[in-house]
């Protein structure tokens, strides 16, 4: 038995800002969600199951909030559950609500990542000093920060390259009417003179904590031909999904280029069918809650050789008039609600070969990847879309 | 070195977790506080004309947001109950008292609050209550101390 052929068909995302005070928990989540079902000129009535993803429920202290999700997002009687992976959830939950699709058990599923940061501070909610346990007291960039410093002694990488890649991701966002971030101001300068929180990465080097909520409609191929034909917009086709995973501390594991996220790279484009990344991708949404994590990315998923990931940055080639545009809608430096912000990635994939990415939209995308890390980077999720049919 | 499987004493230490958060409400139930705070009992008109006390953003039947504040009595009538008369920490009444759903006069549906009966010999099914309400309010469902029987009410 042939596995489904799966598609996006719509999607929907909400303004996001430090603090949504305007909306409740559900009321945010419903806002991306039915933007997302106008998008695939669908109702409610056409869904046949829900997907959520958030991450911990510690960050926002609502413990189990699928339960009174059911009745706020109108999805009485179908079947609706939540994935969980961390921050790398927002593409595990895709994945997963594709997987529905692909089996053939559901033909449209709805799926939706979100986060309100607002209401808690998520940087120490993972610090508790747990007795007999391995405590993480050093929030995520602390965290990060020395696994950068060891990318940056490996590979002699100047070290402004994560000031280019945050002053990249800004500009980007500019073009982003969503992103949390707008700040026409930005200078290589102004990143460079903001405050070092954790050296080598900056006050400016480093992710906004923000409110919000993405969304998409997956559907089968018979419904996505019906969907796009309603729509106008052309569905885009999910070529390949893949999720590693490894332990956050295992002796011999390296932190700075993670197997696993090699290994899911080399599994997502052997799907799609890709041999040449670089060649083969128009696009490409990583996860960069770290401006250094741009180059180190790079050459995790095979775009780089080893040690040289910083040249395709320091060269201007993931700038969006580049041989390989990297975060065009800003990416999580500017944006990072984040049980959504792997969601983020992954849908912004898909509009850019969809053609609605608007003002941040690259001429001709037709095949991008979507990518999402969590945990202490050793959760990964991908997925490569494109405008052409498998 | 010992076997692992061996008698030997098993460590155990407290955890006590404390941690800030805030909570928005959205316009419904903010709508619903804080008229709590005026000693005011708001529901909402659900799409099939029903009045659903305490209100709900959302449809419980079909989805769809909904609008439409209505202000209810603050008296009521109520549905079923049960006696506490062990009471323990953390109950919301300090003498014996009755839980019991109450369906606020304009209402359709009934909420669970703790009615200060006296005894269970003056509640019952169909017993008449009114709000008795937190001298200095807040905007939050504790704004009502509890319930009270109306005098001269029908006791079930």
């Amino acid at each position: 038995m042939s596995a489904e052929r799966v598609a996006v068909v719509g999607i929907g995302q909400t303004k996001y800002a430090a603090v949504r005070g305007d909306v409740s928990l559900p009321g945010l989540l419903r806002e991306a969600a039915y933007r997302a079902l106008d998008d695939a000129h669908m109702t409610m009535d056409d869904i046949d199951a829900i997907v959520v993803g958030k991450a911990p429920d510690f960050f926002e202290g609502v413990m189990m909030p699928e339960p009174y999700l059911a009745d706020a997002l109108g999805a009485v009687g179908k079947p609706l559950f939540r994935v969980h992976t961390a921050g790398s959830v927002g593409g595990s939950t895709a994945i997963v609500a594709a997987s529905h699709v692909e089996s053939g058990v559901h033909e449209r599923v709805l799926t939706i990542g979100w986060q309100q940061q607002s209401v808690s501070e998520a940087m120490w909610a993972l610090s508790f000093p747990i007795p007999f346990q391995q405590q993480l007291v050093a929030g995520a960039g602390g965290y990060f920060a020395p696994f950068i410093r060891e990318y940056i002694r490996r590979s002699g990488a100047p070290d402004d390259i994560g000031i280019l890649v945050a002053l990249k991701d800004r500009l980007n966002a500019l073009k982003n009417p969503y992103a949390h971030l707008h700040e026409p101001e930005i200078s290589y300068d102004s990143i460079k003179e903001s405050f070092m929180l954790w050296e080598p990465i900056r006050y400016s080097e480093t992710c906004p904590s923000s409110d919000g909520a993405f969304a998409m409609v997956l559907a089968g191929e018979k419904a996505a031909e019906a969907s796009a034909a309603a729509s106008g917009v052309n569905p885009a086709w999910i070529r390949g999904t893949a999720m590693r995973s490894e332990p956050a501390t295992a002796s011999g594991r390296d932190q700075i280029s993670p197997k696993a996220g090699q290994d899911c790279a080399a599994d997502v484009y052997a799907q799609a069918g890709i041999t040449d990344p670089v060649a083969d991708i128009d696009m490409v949404e990583m996860y960069v809650p770290f401006s250094w994590y741009e180059p180190m990315w790079l050459e995790n998923l095979g775009f780089a050789p080893e040690g040289e990931g910083w040249k395709m940055t320091e060269s201007g080639r993931t700038r969006r008039d580049g041989d390989l545009p990297v975060n065009c809608s800003g990416g999580v430096l500017s944006t990072n609600p984040i049980g959504a912000s792997g969601m983020i990635r992954f849908g912004e994939a898909a509009m850019q070969v969809r053609g609605q990415a608007g003002d941040h939209q690259i001429d001709g995308a037709r095949t991008a990847l979507g990518h999402a890390y969590g945990g202490a980077a050793q959760f990964f999720a991908m997925w490569v879309v494109s405008s052409e049919k498998p | 070195m010992g076997d692992a499987t061996s008698e030997q004493e098993i460590l155990r230490a407290p955890l006590t977790i404390g941690y800030d958060f805030q909570r928005t409400t959205g316009p419904v139930i903010g709508a619903f506080f804080t008229a709590l705070r005026e000693h005011r009992m708001l529901g909402i008109r659900d799409k099939a004309g029903r009045v659903v006390c305490p209100p709900v953003e959302y449809d419980p039947g079909t989805g769809e947001p909904l609008t439409e504040m209505v202000e209810v009595g603050t008296e009521g009538t109520v549905t079923t109950w049960s006696w506490v008369s062990n009471l323990r920490d953390g109950q919301p009444l300090d003498v014996p008292h009755a839980m019991a759903l109450v369906q606020l006069d304009g209402a359709d549906t009934a909420m669970l609050h703790a009615v200060d009966a006296g005894s269970p010999d003056n509640i019952g099914s169909g017993s008449r209550v009114r709000v008795r309400w937190r001298d200095e309010s807040v905007g939050g469902i504790r704004d009502i101390v509890c319930f009270e029987p109306i005098e001269g009410g029908d006791h079930g």
